[in-house]
């Protein structure tokens, strides 16, 4: 095409996007419609009661403070990678304030640590 | 009415956020995730906002989401690779209705679009992400300087920097194919 016209290189690459969003496959686009349906449902009711969002964060934290004490300066588990990864770890579980609202990613920190302490 | 109004709004959008948040997360599953996390954070905080507010706070609630994912996504890949013997596809199952594409379109059209999709969105995913969000909300989405700048949480300078250089990158790359 004719990329010597700024506009019609956007124009062309916005159509380009377009297509491959028209081009979604079903079932994408149904979980998409599900989705909205359940942000939806969502509407007026309350977040999430404090004590479910405290609870499994400390779990978490606990979990990554275990592989700290294992790996860091002294410790055993010289295998796992420098003592430093763990800290940065911590420090961007705690930074992160969307973390407690992801059940999964909960379940898998929680699942992580045990299989380290095992 | 409200709700009416939302629900028309995350229609309207939900389609093109998905892609937004597959190009920068490069997974359909984390993209998905993303998205419904982008619609019940507006509608449970932003709800009530004026409409017109509606777009800027949920592209800058996707960013942020996307963003966290990918941090995450860097700290799970350390904690996969201390655990000896194990990777993250062991319990995925191969889903071929997942990865079955549209039916409407012929074959000529359907290789002609894909190879101009492939390549746009290649070229795209290595932009720098700045650049990639700035480029996304302004090309294809349609936010103009000032809501993009607010979606993005930095100044309307800063937009038309990024848009610039996303522009060039992508002209440079794709002027001979595009």
């Amino acid at each position: 095409m004719s990329h010597e016209d700024p506009g019609e290189f956007e124009k062309r690459t916005r159509e380009v996007l377009e297509e491959s969003t028209a081009r979604l496959d079903g079932r994408t686009l149904s979980r998409l419609t599900q989705a909205r349906h359940a942000a939806l449902e969502k509407q007026g009711r309350p977040a999430r009661p404090a004590w479910r969002t405290v609870m499994p964060l400390g779990a978490a934290a606990a979990g990554v403070l275990a592989v700290v004490m294992i790996t860091g300066p002294g410790g055993e588990g010289t295998a796992l990678g420098p003592a430093n990864s763990a800290v940065d770890d911590l420090e961007l579980l705690s930074d992160a304030p969307d973390f407690v609202d992801d059940g999964e990613d909960l379940e898998f920190y929680e699942w992580a640590a045990g299989e380290i302490e095992s | 009415m409200t709700s009416r109004a939302l629900e028309q709004f995350l229609a309207s959008v939900e389609k093109r956020a998905f892609k937004i948040a597959q190009l920068g997360l490069r997974n359909d599953d984390d993209a998905l995730d993303a998205v419904q996390d982008a619609m019940m954070k507006l509608v449970q905080s932003y709800g009530s906002r004026n409409s017109e507010e509606w777009r800027p706070l949920f592209y800058r609630i996707l960013a942020n989401r996307i963003h966290d994912m990918q941090r995450r996504r860097t700290v799970r890949g350390r904690i996969m690779a201390w655990l000896p013997m194990r990777t993250d596809d062991e319990d995925e199952e191969y889903d071929p209705v997942a990865q079955a594409p549209s039916p409407e379109v012929t074959p000529a059209r359907r290789l002609e679009i894909d190879e101009a999709i492939g390549t746009l969105e290649v070229a795209i995913q290595e932009l720098p992400p700045r650049q990639q969000q700035a480029f996304l909300l302004r090309n294809f989405e349609g936010l103009d300087v000032a809501e993009t700048a607010s979606a993005m949480g930095c100044s309307e300078g800063s937009v038309k920097t990024h848009y610039f250089r996303a522009l060039e990158s992508l002209r440079a790359r794709l002027g001979e194919v595009f």
